[in-house]
């Protein structure tokens, strides 16, 4: 990945960044994980392949921002979308970033396995952005890949069928699972509260248990305080040790976000949030 | 030292077991199909008995050390507070085909559990169970028991221990007093085995390659409180606590005070986990492990250091549920080369 | 089965406030024959719990001399301390310990002993001087120095009148620069160099030290100067704690778990562990 790394190395070598979040090869050659460089050397270990499945955006409100040049960071199409609302947000400027766009062909859901149609994770099956739409550097090639159905459109499509009932009984198996190790949390881009609600203690809202009352209320609030907020990176599911579908939930709200509102976050930079503007010709009906 | 008692018994006769337990109203929990998790069952046909399954997604400790569990129930009445202890009556329980990886985690977390002060609440649920432990064939990028002194055949913590052998029979050792009773209790489920029946055994799994030396690990900790090593590895770390959460061999928890009502409430022990940001952090807003890299260092030093320096144990069991869970690719053992590559630099 | 996360239940005889958020607590068991077995060393500290809201770790402040009753004082800081201040005298709390090493009282028979405190760091020292001052002629010089930002922030204003009137102690109180109110005749200044200034003899002394971080950092050059050694300084460490009994996985600092094997520790011991504190 030549490319990429002279990109790298360029930004680092005119200070326009103070360091590249990216990604390296492990020990054993076969996998890659995050990894920040911080000089032109660091910066020949960055690659890019398709087990770089990580979503870096999340590390632009974990670092400390640093005193001179920009954050670079290495950013697959999907994950530009994570930046683009934090600049919403107005957690970032736009000119606090320095992004290296890769195109992209796809990354794999098991790093162990190779990649293929049956090894996609659901944001791949239904990426339509695998050209970066905001980079200052774009790199590499988008190859066509062969995508399967997707699950979560068919699980979710279950789910629409259900009453309220059955709906409920779904639900409360899934959480009864949730062992809140907050792992959804900590790799959401779009969770950066510097105190989330679960760890605020006067008054204590959600129950710190990991028991269904408890994880009921930890996953339900994570999910409304990502409606119009989650830009689909499934990061949070990819974590979760237990398997719990969120994506399900997070596609819903954003499917809500777009009928309603005909909202998407995370698309233009200059737009308002959803839930930060109001507009007279909002649907109102769910009021009643 | 005396010879183990091994017995013989085979896939269907430890389905039938499962069904005489359950007549006789014991718990009986079972590794789930593909091993994602285990599961209650009652009936012998739901019975996974497979050498080669993958790790469960969370470690048996929770049947040990759930992942909330009542400490007592108040009320408030006029005149003060009642304190009752938990009335749960726990049922007799066994644990069929737990890996060597976690059965071997009981007795190194039972040592926090039990040095001067005692937590009764693991120790009774120890008491009331059979662990049935049982040779390992998987083994992925991920598996290191090898390297924490144990291996696919270690029967540390098993109660009774499996090894496959020929015919869909099995020979099973029992390895504690409390094992070998059990066997004695449902003897027709189990046979004296005789030599030629131990020859009915299949090649011993070889498991995992040796990824590290734990000696040499510790060795290296004792020295490099701080080092550049410790940012490398940790600057990338989220701060969850899937690692310790999924961990046979974490034991850290919170204690939380939960009320019904104005009047009454529980006080329940949570797990928690020690890459938590608010772990450590004191009232004052001072942290002493203010930072992830620290954190980080914390748990490696725990695994490899401390716990052994304390308690003569690795707090690692090598069945890489940490790695293979974590969201950003953190591979413990892969640390532990690290550190072993540095160490011989310095040697 | 042994319970050792349940409390025994505590009535609060008298609740006196200290300053603006530090509050004093006087407890006695409800069980008075658990009370008369109840027996603490000066240093140990306890779980108290507020039922409903959680538990918290306070050092005993009381003399184990004087077993009539228990005190703990506390800041309001979080969700229990902040649940403790709404209490009042009849109410009912729960109380789990004693847990912990303490301060070598025995050892100290026969030697000087000088109290070094700052703010709420007085609670842990004030056992210690209750103790050692009900044994007072066991004990060689003894000297208190006290300081805290500001006059309102003094805890124990009654108790340094009564140190300050007996003529065996030499009790020194200071206040910040600036915290000062325009009749106070005590010290002005920060308790390192109050320290300097009182210059306690090292000799065959011990010194009790306890205080902001800050505090410590510039006093302990100090005593260096003055010759203490540094096994011969005391102090206590505040680490989160949940269990208190060795059991959480939440003080530690390296191998030690400050709940079990401290939180009372020399200075020499400390320079061994690593700065996690
Ligand atoms: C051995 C030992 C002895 C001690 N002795 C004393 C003593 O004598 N006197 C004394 O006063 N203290 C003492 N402490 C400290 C005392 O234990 C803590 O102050 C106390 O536990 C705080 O409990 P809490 O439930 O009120 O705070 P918690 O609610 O548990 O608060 C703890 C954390 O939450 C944060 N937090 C709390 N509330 C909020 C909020 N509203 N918003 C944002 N963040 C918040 C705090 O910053 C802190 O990190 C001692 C500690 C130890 C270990
Ligand atoms: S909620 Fe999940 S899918 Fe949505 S932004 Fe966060 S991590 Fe990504
Ligand atoms: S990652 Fe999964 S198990 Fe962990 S807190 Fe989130 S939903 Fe619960
Ligand atoms: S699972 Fe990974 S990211 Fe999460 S705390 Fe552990 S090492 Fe860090
Ligand atoms: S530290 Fe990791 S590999 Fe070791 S026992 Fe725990 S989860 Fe398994
Ligand atoms: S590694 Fe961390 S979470 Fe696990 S037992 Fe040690 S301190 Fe606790
Ligand atoms: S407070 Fe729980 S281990 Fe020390």
């Amino acid at each position: 990945m030549q490319e990429l790394i002279q990109a790298a190395q360029a930004a680092l070598t005119s200070k326009e960044a103070a360091f590249i979040i990216g990604y390296a090869l492990t020990p054993d050659g076969k996998k890659t994980r995050p990894f920040i460089a911080r000089t032109p050397d660091e910066a020949a270990k960055l690659v890019f392949n398709h087990t770089c499945a990580h979503n870096l955006a999340v590390y632009l409100t974990r670092i400390a921002k640093p005193k001179e040049g920009k954050m670079g960071i290495v950013a697959k199409g999907c994950d530009t979308r994570a930046i683009v609302a934090l600049i919403q947000e107005n957690k970032i400027t736009r000119d606090q970033v320095y992004i290296i766009g890769v195109n992209c062909s796809g990354v794999t859901a098991d790093v162990t396995l190779p990649f293929g149609a049956d090894n996609l994770p659901s944001k791949c099956i239904m990426c339509q952005v695998q050209v970066p739409p905001v980079s200052d550097v774009l790199v590499g090639t988008a190859a066509p890949y062969d995508k399967p159905k997707d699950a979560v459109t068919e699980r979710m499509q279950l789910l629409e069928a259900m009453n309220e009932h059955e709906r409920f009984a779904f639900w409360a198996s899934e959480f009864e699972k949730c062992i809140k190790c907050y792992a959804c949390r900590q790799t959401c881009p779009m969770c950066y509260c510097e105190q989330c609600i679960v760890d605020k203690t006067v008054p204590r809202w959600i129950e710190s248990s990991a028991s269904l009352r408890g994880n009921f209320s930890w996953n339900m609030i994570r999910a409304f305080h990502l409606a119009g907020r989650c830009i689909g990176c499934g990061e949070c599911e990819r974590a979760c040790p237990m398997d719990i579908p969120l994506m399900l939930l997070n596609r819903k709200m954003g499917m809500v976000a777009m009928q309603q509102f005909n909202y998407r976050h995370g698309v233009n930079p200059e737009e308002p949030t959803l839930v930060g503007s109001y507009n007279m010709q909002d649907n109102n009906e769910f009021f009643k | 030292m005396q010879a183990m008692k091994q017995f013989i018994t085979t896939d269907e006769k430890l389905r039938q077991l499962v069904h005489a337990l359950s007549k006789n109203a014991w718990n009986i929990i079972s590794a789930g199909k593909e091993g994602t998790n285990f599961i209650y069952i009652n009936d012998g046909k739901d019975l996974v008995i497979n050498a080669d399954s993958k790790p469960t997604k969370l470690s048996a400790k929770e049947f040990f050390f759930p992942k909330t569990e009542p400490l007592f129930f108040y009320k408030k009445n006029h005149d003060g507070v009642d304190l009752l202890d938990p009335k749960d009556v726990l049922r007799k329980t066994v644990l069929f085909g737990v890996k060597p990886c976690d059965a071997a985690a009981v007795p190194v977390m039972g040592k926090v559990f039990n040095w001067d002060y005692k937590d009764e609440f693991f120790n009774r649920r120890v008491e009331q169970t059979v662990i049935i432990g049982m040779a390992c064939s998987y083994s992925d990028v991920y598996c290191f028991c090898t390297s924490t002194g144990l291996s696919p055949e270690s029967s540390k913590g098993s109660d009774v221990f499996l090894k496959p052998a020929q015919n869909s029979s099995y020979i099973a050792e029992a390895v504690t007093p409390k094992g070998e009773a059990f066997v004695v209790e449902f003897s027709s489920f189990f046979d004296a085995a005789n030599e030629n029946d131990v020859k009915l055994l299949l090649n011993s799994p070889k498991g995992p390659e040796k990824k590290f030396d734990a000696n040499q690990v510790k060795q290296w900790l004792d020295g490099h409180f701080e080092d550049p090593l410790w940012n490398e590895v940790g600057e990338t770390c989220l701060g969850c606590a899937q690692c310790a959460f999924t961990c046979p061999t974490c034991h850290c928890f919170d204690i939380v005070d939960e009320s019904c009502g104005y009047n009454c409430g529980r006080r329940v022990k949570n797990w928690d986990g020690c890459q938590f940001g608010l772990f450590t952090k004191h009232a004052s807003g001072h942290n002493p492990r203010g930072h992830q890299p620290e954190r980080y260092r914390q748990r490696i030093s725990h695994k490899f250091k401390y716990y052994q320096d304390k308690f003569g144990e690795i707090l690692c069991t090598g069945c890489g549920r940490c790695t293979r869970g974590c969201p950003v690719g953190i591979d413990i053992a892969e640390i532990a080369q690290e550190i072993n590559k540095r160490n011989s630099v310095l040697v | 089965m042994e319970n050792i996360y349940k409390p025994e239940l505590v009535e609060i005889l008298d609740v006196i406030d200290e300053t603006p958020d530090i509050i004093t607590f006087k407890l006695k068991f409800k069980d008075p024959e658990y009370h008369k077995e109840f027996n603490f060393l000066a240093g140990q500290f306890a779980e108290y719990s507020v039922f409903g809201e959680g538990e918290c770790t306070f050092c005993i402040a009381s003399s184990p001399t004087r077993p009539d009753f228990l005190e703990c004082s506390f800041k309001a800081a979080g969700k229990v301390t902040n649940a403790m201040r709404r209490l009042q005298t009849g109410d009912t709390m729960g109380l789990r310990g004693p847990y912990g090493n303490y301060f070598p009282v025995e050892e100290m028979k026969g030697k000087s002993v000088v109290f070094i405190a700052g703010g709420i760091g007085l609670a842990p020292v004030r056992c210690v001087i209750w103790n050692v001052l009900d044994l007072r002629d066991q004990f060689k010089d003894v000297t208190i120095v006290y300081g805290a930002r500001s006059v309102a922030d003094l805890v124990y204003k009654r108790e340094l009148e009564e140190w300050k009137q007996m003529p065996s102690v030499k009790t020194v109180v200071t206040v910040d620069p600036g915290g000062e109110t325009p009749d106070w005749n005590g010290e002005i200044g920060f308790v390192p160099s109050i320290v300097e200034k009182v210059a306690p003899n090292a000799e065959n002394t011990v010194a009790v030290i306890c205080g902001p971080p800050i505090m410590i950092k510039y006093t302990m050059p100090v005593l260096e100067k003055l010759g203490f050694k540094e096994e011969n300084v005391i102090t206590t460490l505040e680490n989160r704690m949940k269990c208190g009994v060795g059991k959480c996985g939440r003080c530690n600092v390296g191998n030690v778990y400050v709940c079990k094997d401290g939180p009372v520790f020399t200075y020499k011991q400390l320079k061994e562990l690593p700065e996690e504190y």
